[in-house]
C-alpha cells in the first residue's frame, strides 16, 4: 500500500509513461522476478525470466528503495554513460515495483552536448587525419549494462566479519577495490578502508536493531584512485534479514557540495582580509589625527608653563584607562585619549601678561583666566565629529565641580558630561604630582589624600573611587611613561616659545 | 609495529590538509581546496629504534556549517590540534575540539600546532599567549606547511608522547 494516495502515483506514472520509453519490474519478498515489461533494452536493464531469483539485484536496488516512505523518486539518474532515467520506486505488501523511465530524449542540453562532441571529433579527424572512435558507431542503449555502470557496490555481512559481494560489481569498484572483482572471494572492506572499519561500529548497531526502517549514511570520505581523489560514502541497511553495506561513489553531488562550502569559506576569509585592512587604515588615520591634534594643542598651550607636551599626553592616557574600566568600547576610549589633551586649548585667547604672570592673579585677572573653558568651547563648537564634540564637552566642563560650585556654568552632578568629570580628576592629579616652575611635586599618596577631601564636592565620588582603585596604573603612566611624541612636543613648544620671543611687540 | 590513529582537528583553512600533505608526501599547494568529509593517510616512521605507523585522519574544518562528527574521533590515540597564527579566533576552536576529542576517547596525548609561521609578520596570536599555554602544560609547536619548518618535529613530538608508557 502506498503512503501516497494511489491516485497521485498513478497520475505521475500515467503522464510520464505515455510520453517516454519505460521499463518496469516487480520483485517479490524472496527476490524472485514477478513480472517485467516495457522497453527493457532502452533502459539498460537485463532481461530476466519470470520466477528467476534476482535477489542480488533486488538487494542492490533496495539501496534506493524507500525505507520510511513507500514511494521514492530519483530524478535524472544516469549510471555511467547509459541513458538518463527517472526511477520510481514503491512497494506494496507483496512486492517492490521499480519503474525506469528513459528521459534521455528529454534532455535537450544533453543531446546538444553530444552534438558538440561529435562536431569536435569531426574537426579532430579533419585536422589530424586519423580516425577517432565515435559514439555514433555504437548504440549506447544496446551496449549498456545497468548494474555494471552503477556507482555503487553492495555487500552482505557474514557472521564471521567477512562480506560477500552481491553481483555484479561496477567498473568503478573494480579499480578502487580490485579484490572485489573476484566474485567468490570473502571480502574485508574494513581492512581495505580504515574509514569503513570505523563506520562498521555504527552499522552494526543498525543491523543488530533489526529494524527495517533504518538506513544510516557514513558521511563522505575521500580515497585516491590513480592519483585522482574519489569521494565515497558508506550506507548501512538492514533489509529482510540481510545486513547490507553499500559503498557509493559520490561524484557530482560531492563536488557540488564541496564547491558551495568552499565558496562560503573563501567569502569568510576574504571578508576577514578586508576587515583587517579597514581596521589597519582606521588605526593609521587615528594615529595621524592624534599626532596633529597633539602638536596643535601643544603649540596652543606653549605659552603656559604649566602645560607641557608630556602633561597633555599623559592626560589622554589616564582618561583612556578610566574609560576602559568604565566598560567603554575601544573606539570611545580612544576618542577620550585624543580629546582630553585639548582641555586647555581655550588658553590661546588669554593674554600673555595674565597667562605668564609669575605671581598670584588678582581677582579681575582670574576672572579673565576663567574664560578659557568657554573660549575653548567656542573654538570647538558646531562640529558633527564625535571626537570634536567630546573635546568641546571637556573644554567647557573640566573646571565644573560635582557640587555645582565650579565654572563657567556652575553645573552639578551628572549635568557635567562624564568626559569632563574624568578629565577634572586626572588634570588635578597630574598637576599635583609633577613639579612646576612655581611649585614642588607632591608624593602620590599625599596627592590622593588631598583629592579625597574633594570627593563628592569637587569630584564625582564614583569616578574618584575608580580612579583610586587604578592608582598603581595611574602612577605607572605618570612616571614610567616615556613618550617620544611628548618629548618632541616639548621641543616643538620651546621652538614656538622662541618664535614668541623673536616676534617684536608680542 | 605500533599503529596510532591520529585526528587532525581545527578550524577551516588553518592548514590541516597541507600539514598532512607536507608530512606524508612532501608537497605543498597554495591553492585552497576545502576538505569535505574525511581523508585518511598513512605515514611510517622510526623513533628511538621503534616502528610506528600513523593513521592520519584529516577531518573537515569546523565552522558554523560543518561540525566534526564525534564518531570520526572514535579510537583515536592522539590528536593534532591546528590553529592559524594569522587568525587568532582559530585558537578558540582548538579548545572546543580538544574537549570533543577528550569526551570521545579520554585524555589522549595532543599537540597544538600554530601553523603559517612563514607569515609571522601577520600573526595575530602573540607569543605571550603561546607562552601562557606552554606554562599551562600544552605542547605548542609553531610550523609552516609552506616552508616545511617544524612539521616533522611536530609529528615526532606527538609520536614521542604516544610511545611513553602511560603513568
Ligand atoms: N603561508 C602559508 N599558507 C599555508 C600554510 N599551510 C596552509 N596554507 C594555506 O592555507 C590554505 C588552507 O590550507 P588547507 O591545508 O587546505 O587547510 P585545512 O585546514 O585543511 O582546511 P579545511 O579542509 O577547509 O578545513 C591553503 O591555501 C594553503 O595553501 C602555511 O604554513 N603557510
Ligand atoms: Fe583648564
Ligand atoms: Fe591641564
Ligand atoms: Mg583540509
Amino acid at each position: 500500500m502506498s503512503a501516497y494516495p494511489e491516485t497521485v502515483v498513478d497520475k505521475i506514472l500515467q503522464v510520464t509513461l505515455q510520453s517516454n520509453k519505460f521499463a518496469y519490474l516487480a520483485i517479490d519478498e524472496k527476490g524472485r522476478l514477478v513480472s517485467q515489461g516495457g522497453e527493457i533494452a532502452a533502459t539498460g536493464l537485463p532481461q530476466w525470466e519470470p520466477g528467476q531469483s534476482i535477489l542480488d539485484e533486488a538487494l542492490f536496488l533496495s539501496g534506493y528503495v524507500p525505507m520510511s516512505r513507500d514511494y521514492e523518486f530519483i530524478a535524472a539518474f544516469q549510471a555511467g554513460n547509459g541513458p538518463i532515467v527517472d526511477i520510481h520506486l514503491f512497494r506494496d505488501q507483496e512486492q517492490i515495483w521499480i519503474i525506469l523511465v528513459d528521459k534521455t530524449s528529454d534532455m535537450e542540453w544533453e543531446s546538444a552536448a553530444r552534438q558538440n562532441a561529435n562536431e569536435l571529433r569531426l574537426l579532430q579527424q579533419q585536422t589530424q587525419r586519423q580516425p577517432v572512435a565515435s559514439d555514433q558507431d555504437t548504440d549506447p542503449h544496446t551496449q549498456f549494462d545497468f548494474f555494471e555502470s552503477l556507482n555503487m557496490m553492495a555487500l552482505r555481512a557474514n557472521d564471521d566479519g567477512s562480506f560477500e559481494r552481491l553481483e555484479p560489481v561496477s567498473d568503478r569498484f573494480k579499480r578502487l577495490y580490485p579484490e572485489s572483482a573476484e566474485s567468490a572471494r570473502a571480502l574485508y572492506p574494513q581492512q581495505k578502508f580504515p574509514f569503513v572499519e570505523n563506520f562498521l561500529v555504527d552499522a552494526t548497531e543498525v543491523w543488530e536493531a533489526g529494524d527495517s526502517e533504518r538506513r544510516i549514511r557514513s558521511g563522505p570520505w575521500v580515497e585516491t584512485d590513480g592519483g585522482c581523489e574519489v569521494a565515497l560514502e558508506a550506507i548501512a541497511l538492514y533489509w529482510k534479514g540481510n545486513r547490507l553495506l553499500f559503498l557509493e561513489v559520490l561524484d557530482e553531488s560531492y563536488r557540488l557540495n564541496q564547491s558551495f562550502l568552499q565558496m562560503g569559506r573563501e567569502g569568510v576569509l576574504l571578508n576577514r582580509v578586508l576587515e583587517d585592512e579597514v581596521r589597519k587604515q582606521t588605526r593609521e588615520i587615528r594615529a595621524r589625527e592624534e599626532e596633529i591634534a597633539l602638536r596643535l594643542v601643544c603649540a596652543a598651550d606653549s605659552r603656559d608653563d604649566g602645560e607641557t607636551g608630556s602633561h597633555i599626553r599623559r592626560l589622554g592616557l589616564y582618561s583612556e584607562l578610566i574609560a576602559q574600566h568604565l566598560g567603554w568600547n575601544d573606539a570611545d576610549a580612544e576618542e577620550i585619549r585624543i580629546a582630553a589633551p585639548m582641555h586647555d586649548i581655550g588658553k590661546i585667547g588669554i593674554p600673555d601678561h595674565i597667562l605668564k604672570k609669575p605671581g598670584q592673579l588678582t581677582e579681575s585677572e582670574f576672572e579673565i583666566m576663567k574664560l578659557h573653558p568657554e573660549i575653548g568651547g567656542r573654538i570647538l563648537s558646531n562640529s558633527k565629529t564625535p571626537l570634536v564634540q567630546m573635546a568641546r564637552d571637556i573644554c567647557l566642563g573640566h573646571h565644573e565641580k560635582w557640587d555645582g560650585s565650579g565654572y563657567p556654568h556652575a553645573l552639578a552632578g551628572e549635568k557635567i558630561p562624564i568626559s569632563a568629570r574624568i578629565v577634572a580628576i586626572v588634570d588635578v592629579f597630574d598637576a599635583l604630582i609633577h613639579k612646576r616652575v612655581y611649585k614642588d611635586e607632591m608624593p602620590v599618596d599625599k596627592a590622593v589624600a588631598l583629592m579625597l577631601e574633594g570627593r563628592g564636592s569637587h569630584f564625582d565620588p564614583d569616578l574618584l573611587d575608580l580612579f583610586i582603585r587604578l592608582k598603581e596604573q595611574m602612577t605607572e603612566i605618570a612616571f614610567d611613561y616615556s613618550n617620544p611624541i611628548g618629548d618632541d612636543l616639548s621641543k616643538a613648544a620651546s621652538i614656538i616659545d622662541d618664535i614668541h620671543l623673536l616676534r617684536p611687540g608680542d | 609495529m605500533s599503529k596510532f590513529k591520529v585526528c587532525m582537528l581545527g578550524a577551516f583553512a588553518v592548514g590541516k590538509t597541507s600539514l598532512v600533505q607536507r608530512y606524508v608526501h612532501s608537497i605543498f599547494s597554495e591553492r585552497y581546496q576545502t576538505t569535505l568529509g574525511v581523508k585518511i593517510d598513512k605515514k611510517n616512521l622510526q623513533l628511538d629504534g621503534r616502528s610506528i605507523e600513523f593513521i592520519l585522519w584529516d577531518l573537515a574544518g569546523e565552522d558554523d556549517f560543518i561540525n566534526v562528527r564525534s564518531s570520526y574521533l572514535r579510537g583515536s590515540a592522539g590528536g593534532v590540534l591546528v590553529a592559524d597564527g594569522t587568525r587568532a579566533e582559530t585558537l578558540d576552536i582548538v579548545f572546543e575540539l580538544r574537549d570533543k576529542l577528550y569526551h570521545e576517547v579520554g585524555e589522549v596525548p595532543v599537540i597544538l600546532i600554530v601553523n603559517k609561521s612563514d607569515l609571522s609578520d601577520n600573526w595575530t596570536i602573540d607569543s605571550q599567549r603561546l607562552q601562557a599555554l606552554r606554562d599551562a602544560g600544552w605542547q605548542v609547536i609553531e610550523t609552516s606547511a609552506r616552508d616545511s619548518s617544524n612539521v616533522d618535529q611536530a609529528f615526532e613530538t606527538l609520536a614521542g608522547q604516544l610511545l611513553q608508557p602511560v603513568s
